[in-house]
């Protein structure tokens, strides 16, 4: 879990205010696990103050590179977003925990929403390298057509790839979770594995809860301190309690939260 | 050694009351956990002492989220003192601090003065305990700070009673959401307090205006960081000025000249906090910065500074 500068090397806007990025971090490349993330500062001063938290996308150990999905949001993203390659970054990371190794079986679901593609991208990468016996079925959602992105990123590193929109300009109208649906029914996966926003995640736990298949999805949530300190990213835990996403997540078995007031 | 260009080297021990310290730079209870978060990226031997997060008498589980909120050069935070409990604290927090030779300052709150006096007393008890901060001015739970640290009255009694429960140093962190400060720090120092923490966050809260919501599921919570700063300048000097109490001084320290300027209004040491989440490295860098500012200003030990100030 370094704290280091890292020279951003790449920033592409690949859909209205979607980012791609890239910074020059060997050591995070070389120990990256797909589903953990980079706690990144925004800026020199003091405002704004926190840093922000992002998935790690993809790395290439062998340029020393990790790739970061950023989306426009607010005031901080909108710094990040607008440097220029050769800026440095303050990073920490990777922190949290990773996706767990995938159960025995033959194939995988991995359900993305919108910028929830970034760490399935990556896990889908080292599940073709590291687990590649094992088949996976991606599916991707995303409001319409000109926000879908990264869809190619994982496409290539899937055996079967859906897409859905919510207008129908691109793949199958409708949500993610639908296209889950859909499959669960007629496929055996031996797991799945979620990236989005709370609603979908919500209803991907309870499909595969209902088709008794495991279920982990990885939380987005702000973050103060990033290392578990300062318990300002709490979810609610199954059985009361709460469960901090930086430390103990950002992926969790779905069984290990409570639903029901993680989506009100 | 950090002695440049044949400068002898700052002295950077200080004393709060009778509490000596090998730096006056610490850490704000709630900001650096238990300090095993923070040990892989601080170096926690360069701090005068860690404060741990706040310990009650039994688990509590805090506040439902959302708990923070970024603000102008700050945070709203409304935690709701989660934490593991006293048992488990001393069970499995406090050995491994005390076993790797930190000075450890026990933050503790309580429902009532019967809770502060037995938290008071397990850890008087317990071994490697150097101090004990009482919390008084938590603004985020219904019972268990704030209305002890309002009315001075009630407060002179909770560290009255504190007091003959324990013979550690016994430090009053105070609120600053009170209109006067300085009858509130008389009341703790009378009733046998050793030294002030000043100060704890400043009530606030942020709104969602298009989804007409508050931003923080508890509606309210502390604001912290840079932000508030020249408060917490301004009601360290006036309680200075009014007492001259040992003064733990803290609200928005990011830099060592930050600390400086706390001590010239009168702290004799300073914590760090919300700067710890924005640079995991902040406590241990301002402690270095505020020996760099020492030996540029050519002061040989950083108490100097305490009350310095030129009005």
């Amino acid at each position: 879990m370094p704290h280091i500068s890292a020279r951003l090397t790449w920033n592409e806007e690949i859909g209205p205010g979607h980012h791609l990025m890239a910074a020059h971090a060997p050591q995070i490349a070389a120990a990256a696990r797909p589903g953990q993330f980079l706690h990144v500062r925004v800026g020199p001063t003091h405002d704004p103050l926190l840093r922000r938290p992002f998935s790690v996308l993809r790395v290439d150990e062998a340029s020393g590179q990790v790739w970061l999905l950023v989306k426009v949001v607010g005031r901080g993203t909108r710094l990040l977003a607008g440097m220029a390659p050769g800026a440095v970054l303050d990073v920490m990371g990777p922190l949290g925990c990773g996706f767990p190794e995938p159960p025995p079986g033959e194939e995988v679901a991995l359900v993305a929403g919108g910028c929830g593609v970034a760490p399935l991208i990556f896990w889908a990468d080292r599940i073709q390298t590291t687990f590649s016996h094992i088949r996976v079925v991606s599916i991707l959602g995303a409001a319409t057509e000109d926000v879908m992105v990264c869809w190619l990123d994982l496409a290539a590193r899937s055996d079967e790839f859906y897409a859905t929109t919510e207008d129908g300009s691109a793949g199958e109208r409708g949500l993610a979770s639908d296209a889950l649906r859909g499959l669960l029914a007629r496929r055996n996966f031996a797991a799945v594995y979620a990236c989005g926003p709370r609603g979908m995640l919500k209803v991907c736990a309870e499909l595969a809860r209902g088709a008794g298949v495991p279920c982990f999805v990885a939380v987005e949530e702000a973050m103060a301190c990033g290392v578990g300190a300062c318990l300002g990213c709490v979810v609610p835990a199954a059985g009361g309690g709460y469960l901090r996403v930086c430390s103990d997540g950002p992926v969790f078995a779905a069984e290990a939260l409570d639903w029901e007031a993680l989506a009100t | 050694m950090r002695g440049e260009a044949g400068l002898p080297p700052v002295d950077m021990s200080v004393k709060v009351g009778p509490l000596a310290l090998p730096s006056p730079v610490l850490v704000g209870s709630g900001t650096f956990g238990f300090g095993e978060e923070y040990a892989p990226y601080c170096d926690l031997a360069r701090l005068g002492a860690i404060v741990t997060k706040a310990v009650t008498l039994r688990p509590r589980e805090g506040n439902p989220g959302p708990r923070i909120w970024e603000t102008a050069a700050g945070m709203l935070n409304a935690i709701g003192l989660q934490n593991p409990g006293l048992e488990r604290f001393l069970a499995e927090k406090l050995p491994p601090l005390v076993a790797a030779g930190h000075v450890v300052i026990v933050n503790i709150a309580g429902h009532d003065v019967e809770e502060y006096v037995k938290l008071a007393g397990a850890l008087d008890a317990a071994k490697g305990v150097a101090a004990i901060e009482v919390n008084v001015s938590c603004p985020n739970v219904s019972r268990g700070g704030i209305e002890f640290g309002r009315d001075p009255a009630v407060l002179g009694e909770l560290v009255r009673a504190v007091r003959g429960a324990t013979r550690l140093p016994l430090i009053v962190k105070l609120s600053p959401n009170v209109s006067d400060i300085v009858p509130l720090a008389a009341a703790a120092m009378e009733a046998g307090a050793d030294a002030l923490s000043l100060i704890n966050t400043l009530l606030g809260m942020a709104i969602d205006a298009r989804q007409r919501r508050p931003r923080l599921a508890n509606v309210t919570g502390g604001l912290s960081g840079p932000a508030i700063k020249p408060v917490a300048l301004r009601m360290v000097w006036q309680v200075w000025q009014a007492l001259r109490p040992p003064i733990i001084g803290m609200g928005g320290i990011m830099t060592g000249e930050d600390a400086a300027e706390f001590m010239l209004a009168g702290a004799a040491a300073v914590a760090v906090g919300t700067a710890n989440f924005v640079d995991p490295t902040s406590a241990s860098r301002v402690a270095a910065e505020l020996e760099d500012f020492c030996r540029g200003q050519r002061i040989n030990h950083v108490s100097e500074l305490t009350g310095g100030l030129q009005v």
